[in-house]
């Protein structure tokens, strides 16, 4: 295993909100677009810090267990990690293409067919339409699919849903993979499925982050843990 | 804008494909639509005017009248009440993913295009049937079409932006849409509204355009340089402030939708 860092955090702080209307929120951004001042570094009324200085490095190779309860900060990170949303205070460094399945199918459309969604999802984690050309057999013959590929998928059943967005995730050229309780939704022979994928895509030399609430379902595939409690974050080896 | 998402076209490429095909997937005479609305329209509009009215549109056909103010505003209006809730609606996407925000609202402003050139294509053929001569000043539409889909642009990416943060923005948007169809000449001429309004309505970059549109085309006569000058700083100035704020705000939008 090289040590080279594709993702350092060094004290990351976010903070969100409780409120349903958010007055405050477009008013600040807007203030701060013109005068530049800046309203991150205290709660206002309602607002908590999910995350609460937390720094760590993941290393090129690494498969790396998020654990915590619900609600503790998990998805927040990886959506740190996407650049979905942006850190109040502290710095994220990132190395590489990230391929955000955060959630398996984001962006299918039930009244596409599994081929036209194959092009849907696959641009939407970043490869492009000539990739996906390219790489369409692959994609099809590991779903295992294909007699129903054009088929739309609100016909299909959650299970063929999954192998078809598990299919179209793991073919992404990403270096850095994102998977959000991806494992605890699957069958079995899915999961040993997932298990050879992973393994594959470690032996290439890439970054995989999984978050789960379970704990043996973590500590099969990573070779560390983030341990998140409350917004602050622990690194353990297993 | 480009730039940004140059890296992405092939996303905002889906997205219009995509959008296309939902559009037209399970109707019996799919792309026909896009002519039918616009044509329906103005049909009406003439009938309504022309025939149970009696009123006369300057010394244009009727039809002719009509069809190139419907047209512009179809697209205009199609686009911006499409985009209105297309973030918000994407939330799932928003919440999970980062891509460029504006390539949400940019493929409705997109697929309307579409539909627009469609139906000036049908229109252009109006022409040839009522024996419009085509001249050169006829390329002018090729800049008030340009100007046409930055000003399309800027609405919509401010009106979506804004439905992230409220609600209020989709039900203002109904409202918003009517009375620019008012403050728009679509069913009526210019030349018919006194003065005093007459500049307060070329406020409304939508006045200048479709006017233009029917001037270069019906009348077959140039634009007024200085006129356009203005006009087109005015959208472009408009369209820089709304991209401005809209990259600002974009930041935010996972969190708050």
């Amino acid at each position: 295993m090289s040590s080279d860092p594709v993702i350092t955090f060094s004290h990351v702080w976010k903070k969100y909100s409780k409120q349903q209307v958010l007055n405050n929120s477009l008013r600040e951004e807007l203030i701060s677009f013109m005068t530049g001042k800046k309203y991150d570094d205290d709660l206002s009324e309602g607002e908590f810090w999910a995350l609460n200085d937390v720094s760590f490095t993941v290393n090129k190779g690494d498969c790396v267990g998020v654990y915590g309860p619900n609600g503790s900060g998990k998805s927040t990170i990886l959506k740190l990690i996407s650049n979905v949303t942006y850190p109040n205070k502290g710095m994220i460094t990132l190395q590489g293409r990230v391929a955000p399945l955060i959630e398996l199918g984001a962006g299918m459309h039930p009244d596409l067919t599994g081929y036209e969604n194959i092009y849907m999802n696959g641009t939407i984690l970043g490869l492009s339409v000539k990739e996906i050309k390219y790489k369409m057999a692959k994609i099809v013959e590991f779903s295992g699919l294909s007699d129903f590929i054009q088929v739309p998928v609100k016909k299909y059943s959650s299970g063929m849903f999954l192998r078809l967005a598990f299919s179209i995730a793991v073919h992404s050229p990403a270096d850095i993979f994102l998977f959000d309780e991806v494992l605890s939704v699957g069958d079995n022979e899915f999961i040993i499925r997932c298990n050879d994928k992973i393994n594959d895509i470690l032996s290439r030399e890439k970054t995989i982050f999984l978050v789960s609430h379970e704990v043996d379902l973590l500590d099969k595939f990573s070779s560390c843990r983030l341990n998140i409690v409350n917004g602050r974050v622990d690194r353990c080896q297993v | 804008m480009i730039k940004r998402l140059y890296q992405y076209r092939d996303l905002l490429l889906v997205f219009i494909w995509r959008e296309f095909i939902i559009r037209y997937k399970q109707t019996s005479i799919g792309i026909l639509w896009a002519i039918l609305q616009p044509v329906s329209l103005m049909l009406l509009f003439t009938f309504i005017f022309g025939v149970v009215l009696h009123t006369t549109q300057k010394d244009y056909p009727f039809t002719l009248f009509y069809f190139a103010g419907v047209l512009p505003w179809t697209f205009f209006s199609g686009a911006t009440i499409f985009s209105v809730t297309s973030l918000s609606s994407n939330f799932h996407l928003v919440t999970k993913i980062y891509f460029p925000r504006e390539i949400i609202p940019l493929s409705g402003v997109a697929i309307n295009f579409i539909d627009y050139l469609i139906g000036l294509a049908v229109y252009f053929l109006f022409l040839l049937v009522y024996g419009i001569p085509f001249t050169w000043n006829m390329l002018w539409l090729v800049p008030l079409l340009g100007m046409l889909v930055l000003f399309t642009t800027s609405v919509s990416l401010l009106l979506s932006a804004l439905n992230v943060y409220y609600r209020d923005v989709k039900l203002a948007t109904t409202f918003l849409i009517q009375f620019l169809f008012f403050a728009t000449p679509v069913i009526y001429s210019i030349d018919a509204v006194s003065n005093r309004w007459k500049y307060l309505l070329f406020l409304n970059p939508l006045t200048f355009i479709v006017e233009n549109m029917r001037r270069v085309t019906i009348e077959g006569r140039e634009i007024v340089f200085w006129q356009f000058a203005i006009e087109a700083i005015g959208v472009i100035l408009l369209y820089q402030v709304i991209y401005r704020v809209f990259i600002r705000i974009e930041r935010a939008f996972a969190d708050v939708i």
